[in-house]
């Protein structure tokens, strides 16, 4: 489903950011992807996301290669991924429902099938009362909560979440964590992004490392064990 | 999600400042482009006029001579002029009507009815009738020594060429217009680009189509364009009034009052509708170009 041959990624002309990356995400599968910062994290999300192109070697997502995908065909691969930003990057204008019925309105689904489904998903994660609330008038927490709803709503073939519990009490990031597993149980390949090691060993799924722009997989506890060692 | 005023949903466009003044500044183009377009169809309405009024008529000048007969020339030449083919008309203008045409340059007529003045004859030609005007110089100088047929050709080829001019000079000022408006269209659209683009990698990022952010961009930008040029077209109207009242008091026979014909009023009307029709194809084009070098 996602491949990654030797990619390599730099921003214009400076210094590579990712270096040599292979990596073969099977469909349904979940990962969390850590590392220090400035390690390349978000960098590899900006290339799951579509959001950059690799500078070199090959990637491909849902069995297509990227570099050939043309500009008319991207708008239909980004709705097969969804995704949860660090900074939420919510419409402030927009209302909780508009924020999280967009990605619907943009693909061109029914008004009143919108509506129901995106209710529905705010039920789902505590935002029923907020429906009508702006950004600017939600917590931290709250607008996180938009965010992964925004991310989720398209029933996307790829969930990547940069951090998606950082803003939330402990309660509400594992309820959310628990609707990653279960998205993840009906088939959603899930790449979450975290710094914190204690999903790593509640949940025990394989875990991306990277460091000095390189990435290494290992699963759970391997990781856990060098963590624990420094 | 995008209104049918072009309010931009997502984009919220109208909270720039950087636009805020463009419909000012669309105003003052379209004003400039008002008056050149009503100068230009003017022009033409002037010249068509003058055309019209001047082909169909020629005048015959008997020159003065000392103590010559020159009832007696006019009387001749009048009647040479009727047996010309394609003549409709000879009128010999009384010695009283000349010195009224000459009362706005020299003063009194009794005063100028005194002066040696040459004796002049109207003469107008049927209606599509091919007259030859060289032949029928040359016969009459024969037949009339001292007779003059004066065609007014030369002083129309002179004012023709001169509104001409001017019809150029105001078609330059409607391109230079047009090409001012593009750029400053263009500086709006790439700042609101700017502005907005963190917005824009979002919808991006949810599978939105190039073409519907450009849609939100041309939607804003013709609306605020269109808008714009309402005052613009009014205050150039007004003035075109005002210049039109001006230039009817002056009572001059070539410098009447300008008058726009029906397709000059249809022009000015559709200036809105062609500068928001402008100001969407810039804006798409930008914005498209711009969207095409992310990713």
């Amino acid at each position: 489903m996602i491949r990654f041959e030797n990619v390599g990624m730099r921003y214009g002309m400076g210094p590579e950011v990712l270096r040599d990356i292979n990596l073969h995400l099977e469909p349904g599968s979940f990962h969390f992807l850590t590392g220090p910062t400035g390690a390349g994290k978000s960098s590899l999300l900006k290339l799951l996301a579509l959001s950059h192109r690799p500078s070199r070697g090959l990637l491909s997502l849902f069995g297509h290669e990227v570099s050939s995908l043309k500009r008319k065909d991207l708008p239909n691969f980004r709705r097969k991924i969804g995704v949860v930003f660090q900074d939420f990057r919510l419409l402030d204008h927009l209302t909780t429902m508009e924020n999280v019925a967009l990605p619907l309105r943009i693909a061109g689904i029914e008004e009143r099938q919108m509506r129901k489904d995106v209710a529905e998903l705010l039920d789902w994660v505590g935002l029923g009362p907020q429906i009508d609330a702006k950004p600017p008038t939600l917590s931290g927490g709250e607008k996180q909560r938009v965010a992964i709803a925004r991310a989720v709503i398209n029933r996307p073939e790829l969930l990547i979440a940069d951090e998606p519990t950082g803003s939330m009490d402990p309660e509400m990031g594992l309820r959310l964590m628990h609707l990653f597993h279960e998205l993840n149980k009906i088939g959603t390949t899930v790449v979450i992004a975290t710094h914190d090691a204690s999903w790593i060993e509640r949940f025990q799924n394989p875990v991306m490392y990277l460091k000095d722009s390189t990435l290494y997989r290992s699963d759970a506890e391997e990781y856990l064990a060098r963590f624990r060692r420094g | 999600m995008i209104s049918v005023f072009g309010k931009t949903a997502e984009l919220q466009l109208e909270r720039d400042v950087s636009s805020r003044y463009l419909p000012v500044v669309i105003s003052a183009m379209i004003f400039l482009a008002a008056l050149a377009l009503a100068g230009l169809f003017s022009i033409h309405s002037a010249v068509q006029d003058w055309s019209s009024a001047v082909s169909g008529n020629l005048t015959v000048e008997i020159e003065y001579q000392e103590g010559k007969a020159l009832d007696k020339k006019v009387k001749v030449a009048t009647d040479f002029l009727k047996t010309f083919p394609g003549v409709d008309q000879v009128r010999p203008l009384p010695i009283d009507e000349t010195a009224k045409l000459l009362e706005p340059y020299l003063g009194r007529p009794d005063v100028i009815k005194n002066l040696p003045l040459p004796r002049l004859i109207e003469v107008t030609i049927k209606e599509g009738s091919a007259v030859n005007l060289v032949a029928a110089a040359q016969k009459l100088a024969d037949a009339v020594p001292g007779a003059r047929l004066n065609t007014h050709r030369p002083w129309l080829d002179k004012m023709i060429l001169l509104a001409r001019s001017v019809q150029i000079l105001a078609a330059a000022i409607m391109v230079l217009v047009s090409i001012v408006t593009v750029i400053i269209v263009i500086f709006a659209a790439r700042t609101g680009m700017v502005m907005h683009q963190e917005i824009i990698e979002v919808l991006h990022l949810i599978g939105a189509q190039d073409g519907y952010i450009a849609r939100q961009f041309q939607n804003y930008y013709a609306r605020l364009s269109f808008i714009g040029s309402l005052p613009g077209l009014l205050i150039s109207v007004l003035v075109m009034q005002l210049f039109a009242f001006l230039a009817g008091r002056l009572e001059a026979g070539l410098i009447g009052a300008p008058t726009l014909m029906l397709e000059g009023w249809v022009a000015l009307a559709m200036l809105p509708v062609i500068v928001a029709l402008l100001t969407t194809v810039t804006v798409r084009w930008i914005v498209l170009g711009s969207l095409k070098r992310m990713m």
